[in-house]
């Protein structure tokens, strides 16, 4: 399976490089315009297989694309959105001093972006309102998404200790469902609690690794590990089991689950978020750490 | 406030800033001013019986298409997108979206009417992961097997077009280019009362072409905005041609996807799509008029009271299955009929 998995990475690889724009970019579809969320993604991929020269064209990409504030836009056509930052924050993190100002502008820009709170726990909502986190557009409410990306991006740059870093624990903590793991940020409305996603669930996971294990860390991980059998489709499968590995529990048949997801992806037309997702779900060891120990050394925080 | 972040939204505020509540509820707009608004405004609704999946739903949309004048003429050469009502999935949980059957059938119909191309387009508002939501959903298997091409719109390239309605104050909104480059736009929503907005059918099935990485997942924007404000200011901007409501078996209670299957045994179909939520809202034995998007669409997008709607096909009142609503003060105007 190991030899299998390992062609299969390099052909999700030359794919994705294949699909790289001209400027150094990735679109969510060959055909778009160049895009910071697969961009990004694309570049933390190609790194896990020795492929540094598309990661840094990628990481210049998303430095030119940096605005005054310091923040990235989702795409070349719009200034706002701007989730993107983190994605962007994490993939400069990773290129030693090349892009220190472009960090942090970034960095400083999320510290300052927060979702909207009030003083309340919602009783419609059973989760707690006033708690600071990111949301996916300015002046909304704060997700579990681009909260997860956020803290991912802060422990990166080596600001686990900032206090937004720990608001954005805090939150994810608050949004965890009691049966196990995340939806988009919803844990109960009205009378219903609300299911949880394997993709979402894999995204928190991420951005808590290493951070010690807690009851709705394991019951997160026992979700994903209930659910991930039955699935083969990039964004879930590929999210999940990168959440996962971060925690040191990629399941035993993970290789040939990937296999399979990747067979099937490679008879649709080309998603380059989707193959990077893949590729960073099939790497050998988990890329988190790599990420975190850049901003956060060695030692287990 | 222990947290360095001092509140800057009251509590109503933060509820529909966190996709809570449809903004003004079923309140605002009273009874006898609305209904001044509909002069000389007529639209037609048709409601074909079908009884389950495994009926002949492309005989019964042929009907409908027949019977409301939307023949080959108007569909011949263009580019027909079709856009189903897929939020998230559950086992054993069919009614949360749009029934791949009805689906199917209307591709067929439309491929019969020589549609120069039928494709399937959807940016479903609580999940990412779209070929997920398809496989789950059984639309992935329909799709496959009538090679319909899927677009997510969620991950769509973006224009920006103004915001005409001025519903809300969004000066424009982003939509996929996917849709923009469609020339017939049909909504295929599921029938379904909606915890926040009462009712949720043919118009706010448009929140789904709104693409989630500029308004996220869930689409937040639009509730903080208002959400029977933002159902308007899409519809304005998408000016969709026609809807089928699959109201073979639809969701009441704790809709859009916590709540129960009701099995109604039809389909509704129009070209105004204020006209045929409202005729939905009276099927589900509702009151229309504690619809806040319907009563704030009157007028302005289409008629949504009963004598300005010709009724074809079924009446009514041989289909209408009263739909239980949650007891919540916002929409106990909706269930008093």
């Amino acid at each position: 399976m190991t030899a299998a998995v390992d062609s299969l990475r390099q052909q999700l690889a030359a794919r994705l490089l294949a699909a790289r724009r001209d400027d150094g970019s990735w679109g969510y579809a060959p055909s778009q315009s160049g895009a910071s969320e697969p961009t990004a993604w694309a570049a933390l991929a190609l790194s896990t297989v020795g492929e540094p020269d598309a990661a840094a064209g990628a990481a210049e990409w998303l430095a030119r694309r940096r605005q005054q504030d310091g923040s990235v836009s989702v795409t070349t056509s719009l200034s706002r959105p701007a989730w993107t930052t983190s994605l962007a924050v994490l993939v400069w993190s990773q290129a030693g001093e090349v892009y220190r100002t472009s960090l942090d502008r970034g960095v400083s820009w999320l510290c300052k972006a927060t979702g909207e709170v009030a003083d309340v726990r919602l009783s419609e909502a059973q989760h707690d309102a006033g708690i600071p986190g990111w949301s996916w557009v300015e002046h909304t409410h704060s997700w579990v998404e681009p909260t997860a990306y956020a803290v991912m991006a802060l422990r990166a740059a080596g600001r686990l200790e900032h206090s937004r870093t720990r608001d954005g624990l805090r939150l994810l903590a608050d949004r965890a469902l009691p049966s196990g793991g995340w939806n988009y940020g919803n844990t109960q409305v009205l009378e219903h609690t609300l299911r949880a996603f394997p993709e979402t669930t894999g995204v928190a996971l991420t951005a808590l690794a290493r951070l010690g294990s807690q009851d709705f860390v394991e019951r997160a991980a026992r979700f994903l590990e209930t659910e991930l059998p039955r699935i083969r489709t990039p964004l879930a499968l590929g999210w999940g089991l990168i959440g996962l590995h971060a925690w040191g529990r990629r399941p035993a048949d993970a290789g040939a689950w990937i296999a399979e997801a990747a067979e099937a992806a490679m008879a649709r037309p080309v998603n380059p978020l989707h193959d990077a997702l893949l590729l960073l779900a099939a790497a050998d060891k988990s890329p988190v750490p790599q990420w975190l120990r850049r901003g956060e050394g060695t030692a287990a925080p | 406030m222990s947290h360095a972040h001092e509140p800057r939204i009251s509590r109503r505020q933060l509820i529909g800033a966190a996709g809570l509540l449809a903004a003004g509820g079923a309140i605002g707009v009273g009874g006898a001013a609305w209904k001044r608004h509909e002069r000389g405004l007529r639209a037609e609704v048709f409601i074909a019986r079908a009884a389950g999946y495994d009926c002949d739903l492309v005989a019964a949309i042929e009907h409908s298409l027949d019977e409301l004048g939307v023949m080959r003429e108007e569909i011949r050469g263009k580019r027909v997108l079709l856009k189903p009502n897929l939020v998230e999935t559950a086992i054993g949980k069919q009614h949360i979206n749009t029934h791949p059957a009805v689906l199917a059938a209307a591709a067929e119909v439309f491929r019969r009417r020589d549609a120069a191309e039928v494709l399937v387009a959807e940016g479903q508002g609580h999940r990412r992961d779209s070929l997920l939501v398809l496989e789950e959903s059984g639309t992935q298997h329909a799709i496959r097997e009538a090679k319909l091409p899927f677009f997510d719109l969620n991950h769509d390239e973006v224009e920006s077009v103004a915001n005409v309605g001025r519903w809300t104050s969004l000066s424009e909104l982003h939509l996929p280019r996917t849709l923009l480059g469609a020339d017939f736009i049909v909504s295929l929503p599921k029938l379904k009362t909606h915890h926040w907005a009462g009712v949720t059918c043919s118009m706010k099935n448009f929140f789904g072409v709104m693409p989630g990485i500029v308004y996220g997942w869930p689409k937040n924007v639009l509730h903080w905005h208002g959400i029977p404000q933002s159902i308007l200011d899409i519809n304005a901007a998408v000016r969709p041609h026609l809807a089928i409501v699959d109201g073979i078996v639809g969701m009441e209670g704790d809709g859009p996807i916590m709540g129960t299957p009701k099995p109604v045994g039809c389909l509704i179909v129009g070209r105004n799509l204020p006209a045929v939520d409202a005729t939905a809202t009276r099927v589900m034995g509702l009151n229309v008029s504690g619809v806040e998007y319907l009563v704030r669409a009157s007028g302005k997008l289409g008629p949504i009271q009963e004598h300005n709607i010709r009724q074809r096909g079924e009446t009514i009142a041989s289909v209408r299955t009263r739909f239980q609503v949650l007891d919540v003060p916002h929409l106990r105007g909706l269930a008093s009929v």
